[in-house]
């Protein structure tokens, strides 16, 4: 069986802008006169391929590229240098809280992350799904997010991001703050996504996580893919980095 | 089809937002044109070279115009920044955040002109088939906003200091602009670069003075409105690529 390639990656490259000065400020701009901003490459080199039906875990240190990869594939951030071919549709990643307006209710977030989403405004079912997994009461769900607790707003977030029925799916350490049941939750619907044929991105800081929904996986340090090959390799070679 | 549903979604956010724990939400709009009528006329109006028939129109038509260009343009200066966790997470153009902004604040817009048409009623205007002009004309300052709401938007991401900047020099626009005053009251050259002075005059001479503006003045206004959208549009799209490592 052949199997079709869902991402591809070839020799990417993302590099962010970065204020050197400190102060973001047109005064230094004027009196200096250099370019305030010095590029600085983020991710370099990265090559790699996920085919459909696969799960892929992205293991690396704070700050060595995990998240602006995940956001590369999604394609929020372009890349500078390098090829990346998609073929499939991405659930919004939310990582803990972002892209959740605090202001607004429960239910306005799914109402907004829906239609940004692209699905029907008032669709019902919809809602009715992330009411039923984020396992919210109505109460809860009409107050504004700002007072709910950080495992009320990853109950959200991860009912909102599962409701989409993307091709992709990104999972960006959503389940470290939920309570055991709701992490015990989320993992079987992870298993459920993942036996329906679907593909998954899974950053975490545990490798047994990582192991238990993997196949594949790759260790990032500092931009770079240090290591790619099976969960279990990389997983144990991840902990030796501490 | 799919992108107009997400504008309409984000813009509906942002009226939500705008009005959320507020009493009177939507009419605190009107308070603070009101609060600049007062003032004028009682400072401006007793100025004696200053004699304008129909004060009250004369001011409000430019008011109406001014608030809309200073709402839409404070709103959205800072519209990427307070987005930043949706543009974290969602694939979709960062455009449509300002543009969301000028559309939330357009629908005001045109509540504004409803309620100030009804009004200005016992203050002096006529109606007729003229008043439609103020549909291509509020299109084309609507335009004009969202070329400077562009341009300041995705220099604030950079640079905060410019929405600071910005709320700073806004009186000073404001009051070279001769919204309570006549024209000549104001130094000439001052008026002629003043590119907001042509959509006020050109909104005004449909409200006050009654007549359909002339081609030139439409012209002008074309030239300003697609000039200025231009320039920020390019702006804009030279910077976006690199918003998100800032924000």
């Amino acid at each position: 069986m052949t199997k079709e390639r869902l991402i591809s990656f070839e020799n990417v490259s993302v590099s962010y802008w970065q204020n050197n000065m400190g102060i973001h400020s047109i005064k230094d701009l004027v009196t200096t006169r250099r370019n305030p901003f010095q590029s600085k490459p983020i991710l370099k080199n990265i090559s790699f391929d996920v085919c459909k039906g696969e799960s892929l875990g992205v293991l690396g240190r704070n700050g060595s590229g995990k998240s602006t990869l995940l956001r590369t594939i999604a394609g929020l951030v372009k890349p500078q240098e390098g090829k990346i071919t998609i073929d499939g549709t991405f659930a919004p990643i939310l990582a803990i809280g972002a892209g959740l307006e605090l202001e607004l209710s429960g239910y306005e977030n799914m109402e907004l992350l829906l239609s940004l989403y692209g699905k029907a405004r008032k669709n019902t079912n919809a809602i009715q799904n992330i009411v039923d997994f984020s396992e919210l009461s109505d109460e809860v769900l009409r107050m504004p997010a700002k007072r709910y607790s950080s495992g009320m707003l990853a109950r959200l977030a991860f009912s909102i991001s599962i409701a989409n029925e993307a091709d992709i799916l990104i999972i960006d350490e959503v389940l470290a703050v939920g309570d055991q049941g709701f992490q015990l939750k989320c993992m079987d619907k992870i298993y459920k996504i993942k036996s329906e044929g679907k593909t998954i991105l899974f950053v975490s800081h545990a490798p047994s996580e990582v192991l238990k929904i993997c196949e594949t996986a790759i260790l990032l340090d500092n931009g770079q893919i240090v290591h790619q090959g099976s969960a279990k390799e990389i997983c144990a070679m991840y902990e030796q980095l501490f | 089809m799919q992108n107009i549903s997400r504008i309409y979604a984000l813009s509906k956010r942002n009226i939500i937002l705008r009005y959320k724990n507020s009493l009177v939400g939507f009419f605190w709009g009107f308070f603070k044109p009101l609060l600049y009528l007062l003032i004028f006329i009682a400072i401006f109006s007793k100025i004696p070279s200053n004699h304008i028939d129909n004060y009250i129109l004369y001011v409000t038509s430019g008011l109406i115009f001014w608030f809309f260009f200073s709402n839409v343009t404070n709103q959205s200066v800072g519209s990427i920044i307070s987005s930043a966790g949706l543009i974290k997470s969602l694939n979709i153009p960062v455009l449509f955040f300002p543009l969301s902004e000028i559309l939330s604040e357009l629908f005001n817009f045109i509540l504004t002109i409803l309620v100030f048409l009804v009004v200005m009623h016992w203050f002096g205007i006529t109606y007729s088939f003229r008043l439609l002009l103020i549909l291509p004309c509020v299109l084309l300052f609507s335009l004009f906003s969202l070329g400077i709401t562009l341009f300041l938007s995705a220099i604030n991401v950079f640079f905060r200091d410019v929405g600071i900047l910005w709320g700073t020099i806004q009186p000073a626009i404001f009051y070279l602009t001769p919204i309570g005053y006549r024209e000549d009251l104001v130094p000439p050259f001052i008026v002629q670069f003043n590119p907001i002075y042509y959509f006020i005059k050109l909104g005004r001479t449909i409200f006050h003075e009654s007549e359909v503006p002339s081609a030139m003045l439409w012209m002008q206004c074309i030239c300003i409105s697609f000039g200025m959208y231009i320039v920020g549009a390019f702006v804009f799209n030279k910077l976006k690529n690199q918003f998100i490592s800032t924000i």
